[in-house]
């Protein structure tokens, strides 16, 4: 149950997704066109040059933040971590800046400035948290949470910085500003499977961590009671929850709220169990972004909003409904 | 021999403060050891050296006839389960979820739980009690409960050497002496048991041996009643001989006037306040 509905929801909303948009298919269409795509027409063109690249990056999205989010919560034993606490945010926004004002052309492998600088910027990011709240190699969690804080901060400075120095009239302005928002992009072909290949595998590999998670939410010295290798444990997490969230960054830009919202929901459901939770949330956050994404881009028709301020408007107030009703049960 | 636990001239500080100089004690297989001392002595930390969560700074700390830093921290876990004084969950875990953190240390990287495994966790949860339990969440439990279920993750480990901080603490009386007998059962059962607690006529009532400890002096080790004699009392516990020898008395006076208090009765029956210096007139109510 912990997978297999979330696996059928995800099914459901990416057949509907790719169904929608300006020029509307039906289902039949759609269905014909994925089991028989050298024979599909103009309906196989639109679906595998436009809408199903940007389906499944919306899906990927989702899945990396929400993933990210239980292994974060864990991680800081904290419901309230979300993947940007590291100040992953704060370095992809200067990434983007830096791709959209100062090498707007680059690209490398087919992937996009954008994608590449956001992609390294919330790595860099991390990694520099890492550092700072490590000296003299002790692993301190509220260290990290502290030096993510501030990291994030600077680095949001020096994205503000670039963008004043721009003309109004800039329309790179106006792009990063979408970005920055949270807005799926359409990715090549080969940059959808090497990222989904290494999201797959990030996964999976964390699985056997996400057990490690429930020790470690007794206490650190409970953990190592328990024979856990707290420190190890705790390094691996922070590593695979950079390289998911970097990956959803280049592919959606900042899109708050999944990676919070949807392990909470997923935990009144299943319980707190990290095991179970990691498979499930990122099957779910695949699917929530699927949807959320479709509105914003069908809803307000010519015009797309990005998708983080509608997982914000809608994500915000569901998840103060989902705290009021936590504490009820409390 | 039949040694399962060994400290071997131990010290111990963090950075500038000593906690242990040239610490010796040993612990026999299926004991059950009290563990006493005042705030602040290194009860806490001695449980923590003893399940190999600190190194001592010099000295050694002896498991099963090898020394702790030999094993794998894995091993440890399969032999010597912590039972920590408090235990804040920050999510809602149910009870039978939080006793299967037990198994950890017979897990491997990758499995899940094994038939052997689950029944392992019915069986830890049955003999402290909390079976009925099971689907509760854990941070919604009482005192005594929660004392149970983590007992039960410890049993969970099928340890040979089990570690308690302060079991005793928080309960009543009466939840106190169920949590001793249980202990003792546990003894019986093969479990060595070192239990760090506080009431001193709780250690003289249930343990057969323990460890003193004493502020900047060297710790005694021996049976309960040679470490209960008010010598030692008084240089551990820093109080003078008059006030300890109140708190030993039994209130036999002060019984006509007010109400026994629960706890007085109990442990009058179990003759710790009879006290060699009767002064039941004096007793002092806080």
């Amino acid at each position: 149950m912990a997978v297999g509905l979330p696996a059928l929801a995800l099914v459901a909303a990416t057949v509907a997704s790719a169904a929608m948009g300006a020029v509307k298919l039906s289902l039949g269409e759609v269905l014909q066109a994925l089991m028989h795509p050298a024979s599909a027409g103009d309906a196989g063109v639109i679906l595998y040059t436009l809408r199903l690249p940007r389906v499944l990056a919306a899906g990927l999205a989702g899945a990396g933040l929400a993933a990210t989010g239980v292994l974060f919560q864990g991680l800081f034993r904290n419901p309230l971590a979300d993947p940007f606490v590291l100040g992953a945010s704060g370095g992809a926004a200067l990434g983007g800046a830096v791709a959209v004002f100062l090498v707007p052309s680059f690209s490398f492998a087919g992937v996009g400035a954008i994608e590449l600088l956001a992609f390294v910027g919330s790595l860099m990011a991390m990694a520099i948290v890492w550092a700072l709240a490590r000296p003299g190699g002790q692993f301190a969690m509220a260290d990290m949470l502290l030096a993510g804080f501030a990291i994030g901060t600077i680095l949001n400075a020096g994205t503000a910085a670039l963008e004043l120095r721009q003309e109004v009239t800039n329309p790179a302005v106006r792009i990063l500003a979408a970005w920055l928002h949270g807005e799926v992009t359409v990715p090549s072909w080969p940059q959808l499977a090497l990222v989904a290949a290494v999201e797959l595998a990030v996964i999976v590999l964390a699985l056997p961590l996400a057990r490690r998670l429930n020790a470690l939410a007794l206490s650190e010295e409970y953990a190592a009671q328990l024979g856990v290798r707290v420190e190890r444990l705790q390094i691996l997490v922070v590593v695979a929850g950079s390289v998911l969230t970097a990956l959803a960054v280049s592919l959606g830009g900042l899109i708050g709220f999944v990676g919070l919202l949807v392990p909470h929901f997923l935990r009144l459901i299943l319980g707190p169990d990290h095991f179970r939770l990691l498979p499930a949330a990122a099957l779910s956050g695949a699917a929530f972004l699927i949807v959320a994404d479709t509105i914003a881009r069908t809803a307000f028709a010519p015009t797309e909003i990005p998708v983080g301020m509608l997982t914000a408007f809608l994500g915000g107030p569901a998840f103060l409904y989902l705290l009021s009703r936590s504490k009820r049960r409390a | 021999m039949s040694g399962i636990l060994e400290f071997r001239n131990v010290d111990f500080a963090y950075s500038e403060r000593r906690i242990f100089e040239r610490l010796s004690f040993a612990v026999d297989r299926g004991e059950m050891m009290a563990l006493m001392g005042p705030n602040g002595a290194g009860k806490t930390t001695l449980l923590r050296l003893a399940a190999a969560l600190l190194n001592p700074s010099a000295g050694e700390i002896v498991l099963e006839g090898r020394a702790a830093g030999e094993w794998k921290r894995q091993q440890i876990a399969r032999r010597v389960a912590l039972v920590p004084q408090e235990l804040e969950i920050p999510f809602a875990f149910r009870v039978e979820e939080i006793v299967a953190q037990g198994r950890l240390p017979h897990l491997g990287f990758f499995g899940g739980l094994a038939r052997n495994d689950v029944d392992a966790i019915e069986r830890a949860m049955e003999s402290v009690g909390v079976l009925q339990l099971r689907h509760r969440i854990f941070a919604e439990l009482s005192g005594g409960e929660r004392q149970r279920v983590k007992i039960a993750i410890g049993l969970a480990q099928q340890p040979e050497l089990m570690l308690l901080d302060e079991p005793t603490q928080h309960l009543d009386i009466g939840r106190q002496i169920e949590l001793m007998v249980l202990l003792r059962r546990l003894a019986a059962s093969g479990i060595t048991i070192v239990a760090a607690i506080h009431d001193l006529a709780l250690a003289r009532e249930h343990c057969s041996s323990g460890v003193l400890l004493i502020p900047n002096a060297p710790a005694i080790a021996g049976s309960v009643e040679e470490l209960l004699r008010p010598e030692s009392l008084e240089r551990a516990f820093g109080v003078n001989r008059v006030d300890l020898d109140r708190y030993l008395a039994a209130p036999e006076v002060q019984e006509e006037i007010a109400p026994p208090r629960k706890d007085s009765h109990e442990l009058r029956r179990r003759g710790f306040l009879r006290g060699r210096h009767n002064r039941g007139a004096h007793w002092n109510h806080e």
